[in-house]
């Protein structure tokens, strides 16, 4: 294990695979999560190269309307111009750099820069050029200035993605097979395609840490479940009892599912076949009632794959998913390698009765910074963070070794396939089998030039 | 030196004069105090803007003839 190569590797560009993070062995240097000059390569090296989650066209529904997101470090605007196309746009004037937009949403027919007034149309041209006639002689090619825009964009399921490189794949070549897994927190409850919309406002906070501890957690670390046992006691779960509806934790399989050419992972409950849903928000029958009538129509639309039910996953790097109410997307966006700011949305089904809506906006309050579960995850991350960052505390590499070894290909059961590399953690309760994908491809992407080593299902499939 | 003209306030309608003494009317205001667009009514220096739209910056404007 190379516990004291951190600088050495980066100037090479290499090392991250064979000595950082050690999969063979199960072990990854705490550099990875504190060093400075790491973390500055993380910024060229996989936020600039990645697909990003953005937002949800329902935040943007008519023209004019936009607000202000994230990608890695940097502002962007999601926006929906006069002819109603939907863009990102970096949030910064190409004169001067200021922000054209300080508001976090609204509508607006133009984006001006308060510092020397330079002005942009919701389609990212150049308008307003002060003294244009005077300063400029009217020379100043308008065309070549408008705001900078993402190269790549991918409306999917109401849900908006972006990528800053141009020969990175197509946002569903980035996901393959995970888009199924993808689609269980996108999809209505009932089956339909899509059809989810943005629940309140989102919530934004910072947390002493780096982004790669919650971006661990919730690939699938069921192993921290003990932090959360006071939540357990409280019994906050829709029905009286628990934290969750999770009665089908009882009777279905239980999985860890990485795709490792991709990084994205999740974990899933593999109900048996023929076995109904057990009931679920019992303090409310419309909500009841609602949630068996959409398992019906699931079972009905889905057939097989209906007996897959979410659990927290990740879509590589830093996109979180909670696909069971509370129904989430969080992303963990960097702000130096000490400090990560979460930004998290709720997701409801748009048809969803009024007050299905209103029971699952209280039921919000199980997550976030004022949350329950949340509060737990936030102080383990802090404390873990802080305690990693000592001079003697980085000669020691952290552990991944939990199941190591366990995993298995073309996983069925009962009929059903799944695709992905799946841990079957239903006996051993625990595996880290996820995080190691994570930080699998995390290796890959810090060494890897270009997309010709990191697509390399492309390989496979010309071979073909 | 005329005092400056607060361009939020300028409601669709407001006629107002440029420091090149065109007069324009405005059409619609972002309100963002540096913009508003506004049509050309009358254009001393260059004929050829009258009935043209264009957005005016904050700095030019000196006057305001008439509100809506």
């Amino acid at each position: 294990m190379n516990t004291g190569g951190g600088a050495m590797a980066i100037a090479r560009k290499e090392g991250y695979r064979t000595g950082l993070v050690d999969m063979a062995a199960g072990q990854i240097s705490r550099e990875i999560f504190v060093n400075e000059e790491i973390y500055q390569q993380e910024l060229e090296r996989l936020f600039a190269r990645v697909w990003l989650f953005v937002g949800h066209e329902s935040q943007i529904p008519n023209p004019g309307d936009y607000f202000v997101s994230g990608m890695g470090e940097e502002s962007v605007i999601l926006c929906r111009d006069r002819a109603g196309k939907v863009h990102v746009f970096l949030n910064s004037c190409r004169h001067r750099g200021m922000k054209v937009c300080r508001y976090d949403e609204g509508s607006t027919p133009v984006f001006t820069c308060p510092y020397h007034g330079w002005s942009y149309g919701t389609d990212g041209k150049l308008a307003g050029v002060p003294y244009f006639k005077e300063a400029y002689h009217s020379q100043l090619d308008k065309s070549r200035w408008g705001l900078i825009e993402v190269p790549q964009l991918c409306l999917y399921k109401s849900t908006v993605w972006a990528s800053w490189d141009p020969p990175a794949p197509p946002f569903l070549e980035y996901l393959g097979d995970f888009t199924r897994y993808l689609d269980l927190t996108l999809d209505s409850w009932d089956g339909r395609e899509g059809g989810t919309e943005i629940l309140s406002g989102i919530q934004k906070w910072r947390i002493p840490c780096n982004w790669k501890f919650p971006a661990e957690n919730f690939c699938g670390d069921s192993y921290h479940n003990i932090s959360h046992r006071s939540v357990d006691l409280v019994g906050i779960g829709p029905s009286g009892s628990g934290r969750r509806d999770m009665q089908e934790r009882l009777m279905a399989r239980r999985l860890h599912v990485a795709f490792y050419e991709r990084g994205h992972q999740t974990g899933v409950y593999l109900m048996p076949k023929d076995r109904p849903m057990p009931p679920s928000y019992q303090h409310s029958s419309v909500v009841s009632e609602y949630f068996a009538h959409c398992e019906e129509a699931r079972r009905r639309s889905r057939g097989e794959w209906a007996r897959v039910i979410g659990s927290p996953g990740e879509i590589f790097p830093n996109t979180a998913l909670h696909p069971r109410q509370p129904r989430t997307i969080a992303v963990w966006h960097p702000r130096g390698p000490h400090q990560t700011e979460v930004w998290r949305w709720y997701m409801v089904d748009k048809a969803a009765p009024p007050e299905v809506k209103d029971f699952l906006r209280d039921y919000i309050r199980y997550s976030g910074p004022a949350g329950m579960t949340e509060q737990d995850d936030m102080e383990n991350w802090n404390y873990a963070h802080a305690a990693s960052r000592g001079t003697i505390a980085r000669r020691y590499p952290y552990s991944y070794e939990q199941g190591l070894g366990f995993e298995v290909e073309n996983y069925e059961w009962q009929g059903l396939r799944m695709p992905g590399t799946v841990m079957d953690i239903t006996e051993a309760k625990s595996s880290e089998h996820n995080l190691r994908n994570l930080y699998r491809r995390w290796a890959e992407f810090m060494e890897a030039e270009s997309w010709d080593e990191l697509a390399t299902w492309r390989i496979a499939q010309a071979a073909e | 030196m005329t005092e400056p003209i607060n361009v939020r306030l300028l409601a669709a309608g407001t006629r107002i004069v440029l420091d090149d003494g065109a007069v324009a009317e405005v059409v619609s205001n972002p309100l963002d105090g540096v913009w508003v667009f506004a049509r050309y009514l009358s254009s001393p220096d260059d004929p050829t803007r009258v009935g043209s739209e264009e957005m005016i910056f904050a700095q030019d404007i000196v006057e305001i003839r008439d509100t809506a």
